[in-house]
């Protein structure tokens, strides 16, 4: 798994490429802790470069999701396609998230 | 190669090396990427389930993952001899449950059983022997 955080404006987004399981889901976790720390922030979570992602990988989308709630930001994911896209259909979760297209989308749906 | 085999003990920080035997095989029978993807994420969570819940005491366990490839079929075979656990019999969960409410816990397992084309268990001499089976050639 990579990830890459860059800022746009006042938006952080944060971009993972390669597999979130087991093995590599606590690193995603801490970057989400970091990017979500503050209160009222905005972070788009770009996954079209993501191969796959495991229940431990939702797990820990979940959490990020009820944090940025109870802080008042906003988490909003992109490029939830193909083979992830179907692991959200599957496990549920296409609506427990805000779910944009493109990442130009999710910087503006954050904003 | 048909067959390859792993032991790898009771910790979560071994389930990449499982990743990445299984990555080799993939790349050396050609199997289909997007097809080995799902075998991946099956394994990922039934050695979670393992790892976190099979054990009650703190010893070093084994656990023996051997792969082969028949035909179009990539088999996987896992063996623990932890708590006996058929997740075969672990009920659905309920995924329109709302956002505070949701549980993660049984998505791993309904994952397996979508993902994967066939899954069989047995509780044998002790041990818990599960079989995944996943067509991975087109």
């Amino acid at each position: 798994m990579d990830l890459r955080e860059e800022k746009i404006g006042e938006v952080s987004v944060v971009a993972v490429a390669g597999r979130i399981d087991s093995t590599t889901a606590p690193a995603l976790g801490e970057q989400l802790t970091l990017s979500l720390q503050a209160p009222k922030v905005r972070v788009v979570l770009d996954l079209s470069r993501l191969e796959y992602i495991s229940s431990a990988g939702f797990r820990i989308l979940l959490i990020a999701a009820k944090r940025a709630d109870e802080a008042g930001s906003r988490l909003v994911l992109c490029g939830v396609v193909g083979k992830v896209r179907q692991l959200f259909d599957l496990g549920g979760f296409l609506d427990l998230f805000t779910i944009v297209g493109a990442r130009e989308d999710g910087i503006a749906a954050a904003q | 190669m048909n067959v390859v085999e792993i032991t790898i003990v009771n910790q979560g920080s071994e389930i990449a090396r499982v990743a990445a035997l299984l990555d080799q095989l993939g790349t050396e029978r050609h199997l289909v990427p997007e097809m080995v993807a799902d075998m991946h994420i099956a394994l990922d969570e039934v050695l979670t389930n393992i790892t976190k819940y099979a054990y009650t005491d703190n010893a070093e366990h084994k656990i023996h993952i051997r792969f082969r490839v028949l035909d179009n079929v990539l088999e996987a075979v896992i063996e623990d001899d932890g708590a006996p656990f058929d997740p075969l019999v672990v009920p659905a969960p309920d995924v329109s449950a709302p956002l505070r409410e949701r549980q993660v816990g049984g998505v791993g397992i309904h994952f397996v059983r979508c993902l994967v084309d066939e899954v069989t268990y047995k509780h044998v001499g002790g041990r818990n022997r599960l079989v995944l089976k996943k067509r991975c050639r087109t």
